[in-house]
């Protein structure tokens, strides 16, 4: 049974797993770095531990220092959080050998996950939409035209052994498949010594949308539904809300049930999120995320499950107390992640909170660690807070978050709070009309007020 | 909104009954907190309600940066001021002892062992003469015993630490005069 959970993380995620044991009556053990001895983690758990220097690598990254703190603690679980050690299978193994509870999906399921490729051909398998592409290499250019052919243009010539965006072209006509091929190879042979190129299908200007599931040991899965994480910079999220304004109700129910049922196929425990890029009405699967989510809260807003709560529930092997037949949405969920950047260049801004208001009132959810005289330690993930608004519809939700944001005080470091002001006043936001290069693309015609 | 899965799951249903009932009992409360102590293994309890704070320790708290921590006021309170509170009431030799050339800490967190065997007799004891490089204690971290050796010779001021206690990174566990 468990009821002294060890939290392997720091910042607002270790806070969040601390009040979701406090409101379950199990209790907690922090660990922290030498940088983070008055972090505010390691206040309210009912123990902490330092386990080691700043550097993430002998301390936060630190398996045996972690597995060590438990022991010493009498921790009987460890939530990863997410980050750090939550998708790292040898971890989640050690935790299992040393007669503890990992809370979070089998060693097995993460190393299947953690692998792309493989990620994809297992839920390919199991019918879930993937990007279309050729198999494996395109020989010949004739070959190259007939597979573009079947995938539809416009096309993405992709190096095999490529990364980093040398070796890629897109290719809208046949014309500019056979340049693109010859150009892509060469850049390929010169980069990587290998000028094997593939196809897939390019998505101009794809959504990115996920879809959060919850299964228990039992067999039964249920999916909570879609979040919209399409605004991004440099694939970092930046602003989450749910439900999606592209996706309608059979939509929704449709994607669901293919992810779900493909998870129940997988034997698969805990709680996952299922990442697709989504344009023109298809979902194309990216990849499986088999931990909580940074934006976990926006689906607990729209659907009152506790997804925190979920994950110890099913820890302790008790079946889900819900099917698919009582998930509800209701109203709409906009999260935004506030970072210590500065919000023209998103350089982190390390250092020291003097004041700190946070946004209240009606429908209002920080989750953050910050307090006023709080350090940011510039060692770690510059994230400081997430403030999540809740509101009947979309509309009513914007004109919220606005107020909100306009209340926040965060005075001593620069944060993004600024740059969340203008997305969140404009009117391409507002109608929902934006994809994953549309933060891009505005921030390149944007300056923050200056103070 | 409901919370469907919370049906299942009574609150405090988990919580060790020492646990709900701690704050209630006023004059039982410092005897329960020893016992919780030395049951649990840990080195130090602080509970606090509302504007009361009681903190149980086994041993002196251990690094000061730690310990202004570990002592500091309610959540609620900036640690800056916290920290100055703290500091005036803070044991002087500690001052001392964390700064001290000899100081000896731990690398690692674990468990300390004083002796190289249980019942055997200790590496070293208070007053002794060390040499440098030689055995101090030994920490455990996940059934590895790794061996404290001393950073200097000379003679043991204080020991830290008991025998089986758990020790954090960077705890304060001897000095070397």
């Amino acid at each position: 049974m468990i009821d002294k959970v060890l939290i392997a993380n720091r910042g607002e995620i270790a806070l969040r797993i601390i009040r979701a044991c406090r409101e379950m009556g199990i209790e907690t053990v922090a660990i922290h770095s030498t940088a983070d001895a008055d972090a505010m983690h390691t206040r309210l758990a009912d123990a902490s531990i330092c386990i080691g220097p700043p550097a993430a690598a002998e301390s936060y990254l630190n398996k045996v220092a972690i597995l060590a703190a438990a022991e010493i603690s009498g921790a009987n679980a460890i939530h990863p959080g997410y980050g750090f050690l939550a998708e790292n299978a040898d971890f989640a193994e050690m935790v299992i050998e040393h007669g503890l509870t990992f809370i979070g999906p089998s060693p097995d399921h993460i190393r299947l996950m953690g692998d792309k490729i493989q990620a994809k051909e297992t839920m390919k398998a199991r019918g879930v939409p993937v990007v279309p592409g050729t198999d494996g290499p395109v020989k010949g250019d004739v070959e190259a035209r007939a597979a573009a052919d079947a995938i539809g243009y416009p096309v993405l010539i992709k190096a095999v052994s490529g990364g980093g965006g040398r070796g890629m072209k897109v290719a809208r006509n046949d014309q500019e498949l056979d340049d693109g091929l010859r150009m892509a190879r060469r850049e390929a042979k010169a980069g990587f010594g290998d000028d094997r190129v593939y196809l897939e299908k390019y998505l101009e200007r794809p959504r990115h949308i996920e879809v959060q599931v919850l299964a228990d040991h039992h067999g039964q899965v249920v999916h909570l539904g879609e979040r919209d994480c399409s605004l991004q910079r440099r694939h970092q999220k930046l602003v989450e809300e749910a439900p999606s304004p592209a996706i309608d109700d059979d939509l929704r129910s449709q994607i669901g049930e293919t992810v779900s049922s493909a998870v129940a196929d997988l034997g698969y425990q805990g709680v996952g999120t299922i990442e697709f890029l989504y344009e023109n009405g298809q979902f194309y699967f990216i990849e499986m995320n088999t931990r909580l989510q940074v934006e976990h809260p926006v689906t607990e807003m729209i659907t009152g499950v506790d997804l925190v709560r979920a994950q110890l529930h099913v820890a302790r092997n008790l079946p889900l107390a819900i099917s698919q037949a009582d998930v509800r949405y209701e109203g709409h969920a906009i999260e935004c992640r506030v970072n210590a950047e500065d919000p023209a260049t998103l350089t982190p801004t390390p250092g020291t909170v003097h004041t700190y208001h946070p946004p209240g009132g009606p429908g209002v959810r920080v989750d953050s660690a910050l307090y006023a005289g709080a350090k940011v330690p510039p060692y770690y993930d510059s994230l400081i807070a997430k403030l999540i608004v809740y509101d009947q519809s979309r509309e009513a939700c914007l004109k919220r978050l606005q107020r909100a944001l306009a209340e926040y005080v965060i005075d001593g470091i620069k944060t993004g709070i600024p740059l969340l002001q203008a997305i969140t006043q404009d009117p391409a936001f507002a109608e929902g009309d934006y994809h994953t290069g549309w933060l891009g693309e505005f921030m390149e015609g944007w300056t923050p007020p200056s103070y | 909104m409901a919370l469907p899965l919370e049906r299942e799951m009574p609150p405090d249903a988990d919580a060790p009954e020492e646990v709900r009932d701690l704050l209630n009992v006023d004059t039982a409360l410092i005897e329960k907190l020893a016992e919780l102590l030395q049951r649990t293994g840990l080195t130090e309890i602080e509970l606090s309600e509302g504007e009361a704070r009681i903190r149980v320790a086994k041993q002196p708290a251990p690094v000061v940066a730690n310990a202004t921590l570990h002592t500091a006021a309610p959540p609620a309170a900036p640690p800056a001021q916290a920290a100055v509170e703290v500091a005036p009431a803070r044991d002087a030799d500690t001052d001392a002892n964390a700064n001290h050339p000899g100081a000896v800490r731990a690398p690692m967190v674990g468990t300390a062992y004083l002796t190289p065997e249980p019942g055997g007799d200790p590496f070293v004891s208070v007053g002794g003469e060390v040499k440098e490089g030689q055995t101090l204690l030994i920490v455990e971290a996940m059934k590895v015993m790794n061996p404290i050796r001393s950073p200097r010779s000379g003679r043991v001021a204080s020991v830290m630490v008991g025998n089986g206690d758990p020790v954090e990174y960077d705890e304060l566990l001897l000095i070397i005069d």
